[in-house]
């Protein structure tokens, strides 16, 4: 079993000024909330269309993909990125190391994977295909082919 | 022939090193069994119960003779010899060792063919009419189309981890070889009133312990729009599909939970905000260019003066096996693989290099696998379907078996899978055994016969006249008999005869119910209109009398 961090440490190390709160959290208090600075984490099972009105006052997202085979993640990740045009960082986290590309490409602009890739070479799992055949949330520098 | 580029080579090579990366982190210990299980079934490893299965796409159902060729050598290479072509068009080897896999998939490179996606949560193998541009009447060639949305659904960022597999087939043609109302997603190709080509769609059709119809969920989708259009039905699909019950996890299942006019609903208020999105529009300049490279290579000859040679049994075999063209003085050659014994759909790999000659010979090195298991050749001149039948007669490729009760469909079953309750293949012979005279068999004339080993039903018991599956009951095998299923015309699935029938009495019971059929048709009448006008009950009387 990987060991999963607990992401509000680990959202916290990385933006060191922004506080996080659960989906739920935002959603009874989005009012007050949204006056803070404060980002948001999602599980795979939130309805993202619940913030879609708010998105201007969160200044961070954060998508779970600690289950493998859990592929609404990169819905989520789309929806915020390319229909709604989300600002901020769309944080994924407890991340596998095979399915960096998927995520980066579904527009995740940062990533941190679960501990147990410690030690394996990310660029050689993030860096895709010499070539794509979709367009997709995040084209970019990419040789798309379609 | 349509091929693949340099650069989509290079793709394959990329493909190819990231799995063989992923199977050393596996067997090392780095990526565990259930992850693994993960990736490599998207790349179409099996673990099978005597040793690993690995499947091959066949893409649209269409082969060159080169292809033929490399899939050939992969089988005496890196299996025993044989190689199994199944119903989704696909072929398939059974005895792979691991530390080979990716040795295997690089020398299928050059041939332009690959594993991907030919399992796993994704999209996969897009299925189309083996007859396609063949056939007068069809609006057009599905090819070109099957082609690009493979390619856009080829590793989709947010499409690849979906909660269940996804089977989409495309239809241009009049009757619908595809059976594309028994798949997750169905596209018929259809004009709107303005002659506008575009697509029907249907989804949530399936087989398995629940089958189902697709239902419509939109009457006419421009074929511009079509990718933005699945994109939209995969998205409601990946994030509301059932991911809690392991025997839910298929469209089929959300289509039935939400009702087909919500899904629908929801598929179009999504469509709704990306159909303009120019991105997502289908490239028509490169559908242009694809039309060209799977344009038929033969032009209209003029064989007026032709005589066809009397000879019984090529009469026979050609009755059977041989089919009209759209393209006057030429025929379209179905070719069966079956033989007493052997798993339908298996072929040797001296077969497929004989098919492969043959091919170049007589059907400008074009191959075409289908549903039932069969290979065509597309472009046979009629004047030389003769000397063709007499290459087979030599090889014995000629059975006549196509289109009778005898060109059964069969899945591996108890024999070669772990799934399997009960065994297909000595069934599927015992069949053969009892209607083993070519004057019976054409007098019952088109019939089908599919047997599953179990719920999965990879044989599509469900669509077939007659349908058996396998079952357990008290440690002993039963059959249990559906009737009437069918998808050429219109789709229906078959429907239950009663309860199940023991292993030792099921070929009695086939043969009671083609008994019921011939003692009840009037003139040519198929199966399922006798059906339809007789009903189930004398079907019944016979077997359970």
């Amino acid at each position: 079993m990987d060991e999963i961090k607990n992401p509000i440490n680990l959202i916290n190390k990385e933006y060191k000024t922004i506080n996080l709160v659960t989906f739920e959290e935002w959603l009874e208090d989005s009012d007050k909330l949204s006056k803070l600075g404060i980002g948001v984490i999602l599980d795979p099972s939130n309805d993202v269309g619940l913030i879609k009105e708010s998105l201007d006052s969160i200044e961070l997202i954060v998508l779970d993909f600690r289950n493998f085979d859990d592929g609404r993640g990169y819905s989520q990740a789309y929806f915020l990125s390319k229909r709604w045009k989300f600002k901020g960082e769309i944080v994924g986290i407890n991340a596998h190391l095979d399915q960096l590309q998927f995520m980066i490409r579904s527009g995740i602009t940062s990533y941190q994977l679960l501990e147990s890739y410690k030690g394996f070479n990310e660029e050689d799992y993030s860096s895709g295909f010499s070539i794509c055949y979709q367009a997709a949330a995040n084209n970019s520098g990419l040789n798309l082919k379609y | 022939m349509y091929q693949y580029s340099a650069q989509d080579k290079q793709f394959l090579v990329e493909r190819v090193d990231q799995f063989e990366k992923q199977l050393k982190r596996h067997l090392s210990g780095e990526l565990d069994e259930a992850k693994f299980r993960s990736l490599r079934l998207r790349n179409g490893l099996y673990m099978e119960l005597h040793a690993h299965m690995l499947r091959v796409a066949i893409p649209y159902g269409t082969l060159s003779s080169e292809q033929l060729r490399a899939l050939a050598d992969v089988a005496d290479k890196y299996d025993r010899g044989f190689g199994h072509f199944t119903t989704r068009q696909n072929i398939q080897f059974n005895w792979i060792q691991l530390p080979e896999i990716a040795n295997l998939l690089r020398d299928l490179i050059d041939a332009g063919l690959h594993a991907i996606q030919t399992s796993g949560k994704a999209t996969r193998n897009i299925t189309a009419d083996p007859l396609s541009g063949l056939t007068e009447g069809e609006i057009e060639d599905a090819r070109p189309y099957c082609e690009l949305i493979r390619r856009w659904f080829n590793l989709h960022p947010e499409f690849s981890w979906l909660p269940g597999k996804f089977k989409i087939a495309i239809n241009g043609a009049k009757l619908d070889e595809t059976a594309l109302r028994i798949h997750d997603l169905g596209l018929r190709l259809v004009r709107n009133e303005k002659g506008e080509l575009g697509f029907r769609v249907f989804v949530g059709g399936g087989l398995g312990a629940a089958a189902m119809v697709g239902a419509e969920t939109a009457a006419f989708v421009p074929v511009v729009d079509i990718l933005s259009y699945l994109e939209s039905s995969l998205r409601i699909y990946n994030l509301k599909g059932r991911r809690d019950h392991q025997k839910k996890l298929r469209i089929k299942f959300l289509v039935r939970e939400l009702g087909a006019n919500e899904f629908s609903r929801l598929v179009d208020e999504d469509w709704q905000q990306t159909k303009n999105d120019p991105e997502l529009k289908l490239n028509l300049n490169e559908l242009e260019s694809l039309k060209k490279d799977f344009a038929l290579p033969i032009e209209p000859i003029n064989l007026d003066r032709f005589k066809e040679t009397v000879n019984f049994n090529y009469s026979i075999w050609k009755k059977n096996n041989v089919r009209i063209h759209k393209v006057s003085g030429y025929s379209i050659v179905n070719i069966s693989l079956t033989k007493l014994g052997s798993a339908p759909g298996d072929a040797t790999s001296e077969q497929m290099r004989i098919l492969a000659t043959l091919a170049d010979q007589f059907s400008s090195g074009e191959i075409r696998t289908t549903k039932r298991q069969t290979i065509v050749f597309p472009y046979v001149r009629m004047d030389q379907v003769f000397d063709l039948w007499k290459s087979l007669e030599e090889y014995d490729l000629s059975s006549p078996h196509q289109g009778t009760l005898a060109q059964i469909v069969a899945c591996p079953g108890r024999d070669y899978c772990d799934l399997a309750k009960a065994v297909s293949i000595p069934i599927a012979t015992r069949v053969q055994e009892r209607f083993n005279d070519m004057n019976k068999l054409l007098d019952i004339g088109d019939l089908n016969i599919n047997i599953s080993g179990c719920e999965n039903s990879c044989a599509h018991h469900h669509i077939a006249d007659i349908g058996l599956l396998g079952m357990q009951k008290n440690g002993e095998e039963y059959y249990q008999i559906t009737l009437a299923g069918e998808t050429l015309r219109e789709t229906n699935i078959g429907k239950k005869l009663g309860p199940s029938v023991s292993g030792e009495t099921i070929v009695d019971a086939v043969e009671d119910i083609v008994n019921v059929y011939i003692d009840n048709r009037q003139q040519e009448e198929k199966f399922t209109d006798v059906f339809k006008r007789i009903g189930i009950t004398p079907f019944k009387e016979k077997v359970y009398g």
